[in-house]
């Protein structure tokens, strides 16, 4: 690693030849004795800050050419000396300035980076009618000042570590001394240092590289992009992880049953949180298997149908040009593109897609023939039902599709072994210890009182077992 | 991964009832009538004595191969865990094809292909290649649905029954009592099951007695079952092959919300899956203790297991009558012999670990 | 390594292939599955008894299309004839080109010479012997010839079946005006002890004043289908057929089919008519107790028990508002029910015992009690019985 001279210019050079893009600028001024050059990123450097507390700090120095004696002098709160090259590159590409001078054999890094930030705003993803409305946003340290606001304690604990080869993007791992089992602080920091990627545009990123089973249909990390969750979660006995430039925060182990708990739920009363939970997962097991079942009802049994409902299934799709499974197909098909497209398209052409969707792909399909009434509600049932647990919506959208897949193919046993298929894959994930599918397989009575069914806080006394942590009582 | 105790508990009382629900009843009652409920007691009097010597055994601390070669050596031990995998594939086959025959007739209207019961042989060897462990996993996961599925088909059911039926006591005389016993056989080897999972589980305070306890309390649901669906077809009952989805379709509520009993109907098909799929998993876990667990073994014997009763599977397709007189006259000394008698007899079995050369 | 390579990536190639095969299968589709558009839904069998075989008419919903704007099922009736019931659904099978289905299948009719000249298990064997077809159907017997009930045109439902299925209600049965037997229950009387069984018996009339068929009920294309317009009619199912060894043996008139429903304890908001004097009143029952019981004492009788909870609910004369409010039934009132009751159920008896029907299970009373007693009585044991009624009449408000 080299390091820097005495010689201004040469290592001003060298600096230069390590970063030799367009937008890396230099700029030499000259104190009482000694002439200084300072190397800073255009777009992210704050330039007033630099201004005012480095070069007018300066401009008057007439003491002696040490790192020390001319950090003093400087009225900026974040200094460093630093005499590797290398590393004074990185600090320049993070946006923070370098001080260079004659005779000197470090630079000094100046922490007046600029740091766009958008206000905090509540997530879109998450929204909670009762509960706190902050979520987090794209900066790390305004993250992690969100969770520290939530911990005043010395047992919080936040180490920044920078991840990708290129981008150095900063991860915050959080988590409470004592409370979080050290096993897995230490085997969450071995998968992170194990990490060689170039970038980490997003904390997605960093979740496959943290499962068990990378390909897994299944999520095996939390996600929260809000703050009150997040420090819930960690004051559970989880660890959190914040990654500079995304809003959403992971948080390990995961499990199933976290995101059919909504940050509300612990602001209503427990009998309305156990309905909304109960309801929650009926709606998933609904939108997951209804458009199925209606497949193989029609394709293999029709008892599943009471006749009346039969006939008027049959006089629906008595003049529908495609088999029951394609039908469904079809029209799942064009949910998921409304559904893909409504996401992404600018809000003033929601309007025109919504007249699109639900007039002229809706009502004149069923008119014209090509799909059926019962099918178009069927899939909407569906669709409404997987928005219950938005959380889930990447697997569960999937899930459906191929249940359905089994459905016109295999028909009802097709779907039961899918099922089973399923409950085998979920009992057996693991990850950080922790099983995917606990407090059900395997079973502990005791923290049923948090999962499908919520119990009055005052009896959530103990931390929940699956996690091992350290510090059982939560309540005392 | 070890399996806990209660996973044990949980399969005895509410797994293994299950697999008892498509076709004994009928036939029981095809040789014992109304006294169908006395060869379903004895059957479970007997499996229970041995599920509570199977359950002993956990006290050594040794898996069965272990066990055996404690006493007679590795040779013999190796044979041996061969002879009991063949007798599980071979227990496999009569609920493996009972479920196909339910499967064909109940979950599809009209007869359908291949097509519809193969992918299950798919999940058998998904199943089997995986550890012991999963399934002890899967059984927390089972039990609430094996009780909501059995609790939901008892409520529709009870109403229509006239338990009255089930008198007078022994009107078949003991003939027909013993004959119904001798047919039930081939669905009666729980405690064969247990052996191969000894070494995945640890004894803790009186599971010996527990388990027993909650076999039997399984046993008493089939019995109130069994009592239900004799109260419910009288006669006809043994005409009625898939007893746990026939009995509920009385239900008055059906008529106008349709056949909502198909949702437990398929809660326990969900599990009778999973018990079809355990005999297999339990005898490929035999096999790799006879020829020790190397990376592959597991998925290339419950493949190949599992092609071969895809095989048998489809020969017999219109032979189950056969299969099911063989098994009740002929061959079901066999049954007791793998799952009483072994499990009774290796309590004799040398206690004292020694060392094997 | 090769090999080993091969094995790693093994499961995901499995997991394509298998994903390919649904895939396949599910936009081929075509292995020979019937779905809901090859599929003709049987909602009612009628089964009569030819020279040759049987001669069965079903009645096939047909689905009215996605642009329909009235509600109801319209139904084609398609006849065949076979030598057995399973030869006729295969030729309604050929005719139709559409899988017939029993599984919706919930009323079987049986044509009166049918049920009369033979044991009508070898009708009903191929429903019982079949998988798909739900036991927990509806079985009457009808006047004249089933298929000709089947076809008819009904005055009060799209579908004939439909119409009748009304008579079976379960308000229809707590009037007691109707005994209802299913294919489970009649199959467990024939193969039980009793051997015995009964069966509503179903007449069809002429709407009075009705109008020509038309509307959705469509006529089939078999042979029992009538052509153009026909008069529209109704059914009653008031009397009761019954059965001994599957031989259609007597029929109960409307009295003693309600007298049947009072001792199975079935009528909860029945009513029946007596006289006070010289007018007519009506009683509606509001509770209803009843029962067989069977006693082995010296000789076998059978306690005919009923006991009845009445309520006036019309007299034939007017009344003043004072005594509408407070009217209730008189002792005399009652001792004239008891009467009628007493005859009715006599008759009841009389009816069945002479057709040799064991009606009220007597034999299987005694079977289930004691089996000595059982095999020492059998068959004795019915033209053995004394009836002995016992009526409890009480007089509610």
């Amino acid at each position: 690693m080299k390091h820097v001279t005495g010689d201004l210019e040469k290592t001003k050079d060298a600096l230069k030849k390590l970063l030799p893009a367009e937008d890396i600028l230099t700029f030499g001024f000259a104190a009482q004795r000694i002439g200084f050059v300072c190397v800073f990123a255009d777009p992210i450097t704050d330039k007033d800050l630099l201004g005012e507390q480095v070069i007018r700090a300066l401009l008057s120095y007439d003491g002696p050419p040490s790192a020390a004696e001319i950090a003093k002098r400087l009225t900026s709160p974040e200094t460093k000396i630093e005499p590797a090259l290398e590393n004074l590159a990185a600090e320049v590409l993070a946006g923070n300035p370098v001080l260079l001078f004659e005779g000197m054999d470090a630079g000094i890094v100046v922490g007046t980076k600029k740091v766009f930030t958008r206000a905090i705003a509540e997530p879109s993803t998450d929204v909670a009618v009762k509960g706190p409305r902050e979520g987090f946003i794209e900066d790390v340290k305004t993250n992690t000042s969100l969770v520290r606001r939530r911990f005043k304690t010395g047992e919080l604990r936040i180490e920044t570590v920078e991840i990708g080869r290129r981008s150095k993007t900063n991860v915050a791992i959080c988590w409470l001394e004592g409370t979080t089992p050290a096993a897995t602080v230490e085997e969450v920091k071995k998968k992170l240092s194990e990490i060689d990627i170039d970038i980490i545009p997003d904390s997605s990123y960093l979740t496959h590289f943290l499962s068990t089973r990378p390909y897994s249909l299944v999520k095996q990390v939390g996600t929260t992009e809000k703050p009150d969750i997040f420090a819930a979660k960690i004051a559970e006995g989880r660890l959190g992880l914040l990654v500079d430039g995304s809003p959403i925060a992971l948080t390990l182990p995961y499990m199933l049953i976290e995101d059919f708990q909504s940050s509300e739920d612990y602001f209503v009363p427990p009998y309305r949180a156990s309905f909304t939970r109960i309801l929650r997962l009926l709606a998933l097991v609904v939108a997951i298997y209804l458009p199925a079942f209606y497949v193989s009802a029609q394709l293999y049994k029709l008892q599943l149908f009471p006749v009346k409902l039969l006939l008027t299934i049959a006089g629906s799709i008595r003049d529908i040009p495609f088999s029951p499974s394609l039908e469904m197909l079809l029209v799942l098909f064009v949910l998921e593109v409304l559904n893909e497209a409504s996401i992404r398209m600018p809000k003033y052409v929601g309007m025109a897609l919504s007249v699109v969707g639900a007039l002229v792909l809706g009502e004149t399909a069923v008119s014209a023939g090509f799909v059926s009434t019962p099918a178009i509600i069927i899939i909407a049932f569906s669709g409404i039902g997987l928005y219950a647990v938005p959380n889930l919506i990447e697997q569960t959208s999937v899930l459906r599709l191929a249940m359905l897949l089994i459905a016109g193919s295999i028909g009802p046993y097709g779907v039961i072994l899918a099922t089973a298929f399923l409950l085998v894959y979920l009992v057996t994930t693991v990850n950080f210890g922790v099983p995917l599918v606990a407090p059900f397989a395997p079973f502990a009575r005791r923290e049923l009182k948090d999962s499908l069914v919520k119990f009055n806080l005052g009896s959530l006394k103990i931390r929940p077992n699956v996690l091992k942590s350290p510090n059982k009582r939560r309540l005392k | 991964m070890k399996i806990s105790t209660r996973q044990v508990l949980f399969f005895l009382a509410c797994v293994a009832p299950v697999g008892k629900l498509i076709l004994l009843p009928a036939r029981l009652a095809e040789a014992a009538g109304n006294d169908l409920l006395f060869p379903f007691a004895m059957h479970y009097l007997l499996q229970a004595g041995a599920v509570f010597c199977a359950l002993l055994l956990a006290k050594r601390g040794m898996n069965f191969s272990e066990l055996l070669a404690n006493t007679f050596g590795k040779i013999a031990a190796k044979v041996f865990m061969n002879i009991y995998a063949l007798f599980l594939f071979f227990a496999a086959l009569l609920p493996l094809l009972e479920q196909k025959l339910l499967v064909q007739s109940v979950f599809y209207d009209t007869l359908p292909s291949l097509v519809s019961f193969s992918p299950f042989f798919l999940f058998a060897a998904f199943i089997a290649s995986k550890p012991l462990a999963s399934s002890g996993q899967v059984c927390d996961l089972l039990a609430p649905i094996a009780i909501a599925g059995l609790a939901g088909i008892f409520i529709l059911s009870a109403g229509s029954a006239d338990l009255a039926a089930l008198s007078p006591a022994f009107a078949s005389g003991a003939k027909g009592i013993l004959t119904a016993f001798r047919n039930g056989f081939g669905w009666f080897y729980d405690a064969a099951f247990i052996l191969p999972f000894l070494g995945t589980f640890d004894y803790k305070k009186h599971l010996a007695l527990k388990g027993t306890l909650c076999y039997l309390a399984g046993g008493a649901a089939v019995i109130l079952f069994a009592g239900i669906f004799y109260g419910i077809f009288q006669e006809t009952a043994t005409n009625q092959l898939f007893a746990f989805t026939a009995t509920s379709k009385f239900f008055s509520g059906i008529s106008t919300l349709g056949r909502i009993d198909y949702l437990f109907i398929f809660l326990l098909s969900l599990v009778m899956a999973f018990y079809c799929a355990l005999p297999l998993q339990a005898g490929v876990e035999c096999l790799l203790q006879a020829y020790g667990r190397r990376r592959y073994l597991p998925t290339i014997f419950s493949v190949a297991v599992c092609a071969a009763l895809l095989v048998v599977s489809q020969c017999t397709d219109y032979r189950f009558t056969e299969v099911l007189g063989a098994v009740g006259k002929q061959l079901f000394w066999i049954f007791p012999l793998f799952s009483v008698l072994v499990p009774a007899l290796m309590l004799l079995l040398r206690r004292k670990r020694r060392e094997i050369p | 390594m090769k090999f080993r390579k091969f094995l790693h990536t093994l499961p995901m190639k499995i997991y394509l292939i298998l994903a390919a095969i649904v895939v396949f299968a599910f936009f081929s589709n075509d292995f020979g599955l019937v779905d809901i558009q090859k599929t003709a839904i049987i909602l009612a069998a009628g089964i009569d008894k030819t020279e040759n075989g049987f001669s069965v008419t079903a009645q096939i919903a047909v689905p009215k299309g996605s642009d329909r704007t009235t509600g109801g099922t319209s139904s084609v009736e398609i006849e065949a004839e076979g030598e057995t019931v399973s030869d006729c659904i295969s030729l309604i099978f050929a005719k139709t080109g559409w899988v017939p289905k029993l599984v919706f299948c919930d009323l079987i009719v049986i044509g009166e010479a049918a049920a009369k000249g033979e044991d009508i298990i070898s009708h009903l064997n191929y429903f019982l012997r079949n998988d798909y077809m739900p036991d927990s159907c509806l079985l009457a017997v009808c006047e004249g010839k089933a298929g000709e009930l089947i076809s008819s045109a009904s005055a009060i439902d799209d579908a004939s079946s439909l119409a009748i299925e009304k008579l079976f209600s379960d308000a229809a049965q707590k009037s007691g005006m109707v005994a209802v037997s299913t294919l489970k229950d009649f199959a467990i009387g024939y193969y039980g002890v009793s051997e015995s069984g009964f069966l509503p018996y179903i007449r069809m009339t002429e709407q009075q004043g009705g109008q020509s068929a038309g509307g959705d009920s469509e006529s089939g294309g078999g042979s029992g289908a009538n052509g153009g317009e026909e008069s529209q009619k109704v059914y009653s199912a008031e009397e009761t057929a019954l059965f001994k060894k599957g031989k259609m043996v007597a029929l109960l008139s409307r009295e003693e089919t309600f007298a049947f429903s009072l001792l199975r304890g079935k009528v909860f908001s029945g009513t029946l008519n007596a006289t006070d004097g010289e007018k007519a009143v009506t009683l509606t029952v509001v509770r209803n107790k009843g029962g067989v019981a069977l006693k082995m004492n010296n000789a076998p009788t059978a306690e005919l028990s009923l006991s009845l909870t009445l309520r006036l609910c019309c007299r034939g004369v007017s009344a003043s508002i004072s005594d509408i409010a407070s009217d209730s039934v008189s002792p005399e009132i009652l001792g004239n029910v008891k009467q009628l009751l007493t005859e009715h159920v006599e008759k009841l008896w009389t009816t069945a015992k002479d057709a040799g029907c064991d009606l009220f299970m007597l034999q299987r009373t005694l079977y289930r009690r004691s089996l000595k007693e059982y095999a020492k009585w059998k068959d004795a044991l019915l033209p053995a019985v004394r009836p002995l009624p016992k009526i409890e009449l009480k007089s509610m408000k």
